[in-house]
């Protein structure tokens, strides 16, 4: 069965690949995956619920078609660990309609994994190498503990809203540390500038890398142009890996 | 039954979907909540969708069940529709399930076309979680 799945697979036959992926999605042995012809780009949106990383997703999908670009979405939803049942409802916000370029699969997450679901690592493999451009994971929506992203993603997009705290809550170690790029959505409500400026002060004091902090709004499209281009600018985090790796290798 | 490397069993995946234009969600919402009571993973693709949208998204979400819930008369048309292109998907092992308004003389017509059960108003949530989890364990034994 698994050797018809590839054949299929290598057909670009994407009900194989769609197979794949569950099986995968179980922990289940499916053979080594090829690196891709072209490594894509992966994207990784955390942040609260309820702060809009799916409808965000879904302008960032048009976005990405809109430059002619494949892109696949995976979106973890939290499963409950008294049933191991799961409500996966992230793909209805993700408006479409939606064409042969674009991929969305739903994903259970169970507690403690970082708020990503289990062997994500091989299922962004497998959609890399079935050649999409663009591969974005939204996050359960932990927020603050879900750093797990950043082992998997080149890019990692932090959102978050007006009012979501006072300036202590960025001085917490985590997930603003990991952020490659940071934006304030649902902008068209009021406090989204004083938001911004507190996370930029924050973000200098630590004299980290020039963070991209962002307006953005799902509801009027404004700053999505321009998120994309952030998103689509910043150096690989993989490739930064690398690099670092290699450092470590010649010391 | 799919068994887990460990030996559990892996959880069905069901899409649960409003096709056409009919705006009333509260039944599905109801049974979506049920059936991940139960244990399933309920892909929820919610209002307004088409019939070719859905398809896709069982397709994508390789979902081993489509529940359908129509409450706008519009069962005779978007029903076979939806039917006829899982069929051209090769998606016919796909369970389907119809809830909502519908008459039952169309009851007979939806089941000849191969849906394998509909649910109308008043069936209890334990019902349906009983027949997807005897239908299930019986078609993957």
């Amino acid at each position: 069965m698994l050797d018809a799945l590839w054949d299929g697979f290598r057909r670009r036959d994407r009900q194989a690949l769609s197979r794949l992926l569950t099986l995968a999605a179980r922990g289940e042995a499916i053979g080594a995956v090829r690196p891709p012809a072209k490594p894509g780009r992966v994207v990784a949106v955390t942040g609260s619920p309820g702060v809009g990383k799916s409808t965000l997703i879904g302008q960032l999908i048009a976005q990405v078609r809109g430059q002619g670009k494949s892109v696949a979405v995976f979106a973890c939803d939290p499963q409950s660990p008294v049933t191991g049942g799961a409500l996966l409802g992230d793909r209805f916000r993700m408006a479409g309609p939606h064409d042969d370029g674009v991929f969305i699969r739903s994903l259970a997450t169970p507690g403690g994994h970082g708020a990503v679901a289990a062997h994500l690592d091989v299922l962004i493999q497998l959609v890399e190498a079935f050649g999409f451009d663009v591969i974005i994971v939204e996050t359960v929506g932990a927020g603050q503990g879900d750093t797990a992203a950043r082992e998997l993603a080149d890019v990692v997009v932090l959102l978050l809203q007006p009012e979501s705290g006072d300036d202590l809550q960025w001085e917490k170690a985590g997930i603003l540390e990991v952020a490659d790029v940071v934006a304030i959505h649902k902008a068209d409500l009021p406090g989204a500038e004083q938001t911004a400026a507190q996370v930029r002060s924050m973000l200098d004091m630590g004299k980290q890398k020039a963070t991209p902090v962002l307006r953005v709004s799902s509801k009027t499209r404004e700053g999505i142009g321009e998120l994309w281009e952030a998103i689509a600018t910043c150096e690989l985090r993989r490739k930064r890996m690398t690099k670092a790796e290699a450092r470590m290798a010649k010391e | 039954m799919i068994l887990y490397n460990d030996g559990m069993a892996a959880p069905l995946r069901i899409v649960l979907a409003k096709v056409g234009l009919d705006g009333h969600d509260r039944g599905i919402k109801v049974v979506a909540r049920a059936l991940r009571d139960a244990g399933m993973h309920v892909i929820y693709a919610g209002l307004w969708q088409t019939p070719e949208a859905v398809v896709r998204t069982v397709a994508d979400e390789d979902a081993d069940w489509l529940g359908l819930s129509l409450l706008s008369g519009a069962h005779m048309t978007l029903v076979p529709r939806v039917l006829e292109l899982l069929r051209e998907a090769k998606l016919d092992g796909v369970g389907v399930l119809v809830g909502g308004i519908i008459p039952e003389t169309d009851v007979p017509k939806l089941s000849a076309m191969g849906v394998a059960k509909v649910f109308g108003p008043g069936t209890s949530l334990d019902e349906i979680v009983e027949f997807l989890k005897t239908r299930s364990e019986a078609s993957h034994a």
